[in-house]
């Protein structure tokens, strides 16, 4: 149990990626607090958590909300104390358009929430991981945020300003023992993809890797579980790719 | 059966590291190095915790050696699950007007061509059981480049790209290769050259962590990267550096 005691707090815990990030912390030994957007599939997975005798609590959250994210923080350190490991998966990916076509409500929309939600969480959990000299955080960036991707500049963009900030939160809470790192994945085996494709079109994209290896949640949730780990004590300012082989930066 | 690593530069700091953590986690561990005295050295002391190692003395620079070793390995232990390539180093700090053309290639063969004979060894027996795990060590300085360095720093970029085009040859047998990438690492090859306190007035002022790694903030990337939790990576580079560098 690598992660025992520990409290980690994971956004976009619900389903996804950020489910079997959360259900691996709380495998790990540690604390859940699961906060989404979708109230009733956290509860769902707070329960899975609880099965595997694990404490856990499933707060509502809209991340991209000021307000929401600090009442979410409060209830997570009120009810556990302290907050070791806050990992932001929480993000949209569509709407699909071309940058001509693209309306500012959905360029803010993609922006806050994909990055605008990792300055709210981080602003709120930080000064309780610099008292505790001790932290970790970790981001999920994407592929997309390197090489782009053609009708999702805004989603690029707000990948991309992911990783820039991890960089700079790092240099700036490194002193503080605490460590700020990103993970890239590539196209998983998620409800994602399949927002603008048909499950064919997404099963033949997840099997073109070079690696003949479906890219599931688990194999993203494993290196998060590592870099939240003592472990990776040494590790900080870091965007790692995820993706079987399909990008290599 | 427990699974079975390769590692050279075993004897190391970084590399004797590796070898204990490898162990540590059940494997295997078969330990060359130049040195065939500080093999045996990690070996013993692994052998003594109740681990399984091998030691052995080995140039990587030497094409028919490195086949002849991974022969031998093969045969003695039936696979070869994990290749580590960690022997290396940068032996000078000159400047190009002053670099001989044999230095030059002293420091190109030891990284690079060392790296490419393990892997043109040690790749088809991965391929033939359809698993493995290369892990090739470049550094920062293969990113970044360093004054005086300029032999290493290009041989450690070679490392970097030649791991990425491995990792694409390697793929449909499911064979992963991977880059690790040390930042300033306190082995005792560096302590050697410079005091413990000119070494942190010089490197932890400009670390974002404030310190200089331990040989064990490195071998526990190299284990991750042998478990199945990373079953999904090839290709990529892994600094682990502090936050020195964030390319």
């Amino acid at each position: 149990m690598r992660l025992k005691d520990k409290v980690a707090v994971v956004t976009g815990g619900a389903q996804g990626i950020g489910r079997a990030v959360a259900l691996g912390m709380g495998r790990e030994g540690a604390q859940v607090v699961v906060a989404d957007l979708q109230a009733e599939k956290a509860q769902s997975v707070a329960n899975e958590l609880r099965a595997l005798g694990a404490e856990a609590a499933a707060i509502e959250v809209n991340v991209a909300n000021e307000s929401s994210v600090q009442r979410m923080a409060k209830s997570t350190l009120e009810r556990f104390g302290r907050a070791d490991i806050l990992v932001n998966v929480a993000g949209i990916y569509y709407p699909k358009a071309s940058v001509v076509e693209l309306s500012e409500e959905d360029w803010d929309r993609t922006i806050d929430i994909n990055v605008g939600s990792n300055f709210l969480c981080c602003r709120e959990f930080v000064p309780a991981m610099r008292a505790q000299q001790s932290g970790r955080i970790i981001s999920l960036a994407s592929g997309i945020g390197h090489y782009g991707m053609r009708q999702f500049a805004h989603y690029a963009a707000s990948k991309a300003a992911v990783i820039g900030f991890v960089k700079a939160l790092a240099r700036e809470v490194g002193p503080d023992g605490i460590t700020v790192n990103a993970i890239c994945p590539g196209s998983a085996n998620t409800s994602m993809p399949r927002q603008h494709r048909s499950e064919e079109e997404v099963m033949a994209r997840l099997r073109a890797t070079p690696l003949p290896h479906v890219l599931e949640p688990e194999d993203i949730a494993g290196p998060i579980l590592f870099l939240a780990s003592a472990a990776a004590a040494y590790i900080t300012g870091q965007s790692y790719n995820i993706n079987s082989g399909s990008y290599m930066f | 059966m427990s699974q079975v690593a390769l590692i050279t530069g075993g004897g190391g700091g970084i590399g004797g590291a590796v070898a204990r953590r490898m162990a540590a986690g059940g494997i295997a561990v078969v330990i060359a190095d130049y040195d065939g005295q500080a093999a045996k050295k990690v070996k013993d002391e692994i052998v003594g915790a109740g681990g399984a190692a091998d030691a052995f003395a080995l140039d990587v620079t030497v094409a028919h050696k490195v086949k002849t070793l991974v022969t031998d390995v093969e045969k003695c232990f039936g696979r070869i699950d994990i290749l580590a390539n960690i022997a290396g180093g940068s032996a000078y700090t000159k400047r190009i007007e002053e670099l001989t053309w044999a230095q030059w290639k002293e420091v190109m063969d030891v990284n690079l061509k060392g790296t490419f004979l393990m892997c043109r060894e040690v790749a088809p027996i991965m391929q033939r059981q359809k698993s493995g795990r290369i892990i090739n060590t470049a550094s920062n300085y293969g990113v970044t480049g360093s004054a005086l360095r300029t032999p290493y720093a290009a041989a450690k970029a070679g490392i970097i790209t030649f791991t990425k085009s491995l990792a694409l040859e390697l793929a449909p047998d499911s064979v992963l290769a991977n880059t690790v990438a040390p930042g300033p690492t306190d082995t005792p090859r560096v302590m050697e050259k410079e005091s413990a306190e000119a070494r942190r007035g010089r490197w932890w002022p400009n670390i974002p962590l404030g310190r200089t790694a331990v040989p064990q903030d490195l071998a526990e990337m190299y284990y991750f990267l042998t478990t199945p939790e990373s079953a999904a990576i090839t290709g990529q580079t892994f600094h682990v550096n502090g936050g020195v560098v964030m390319p």
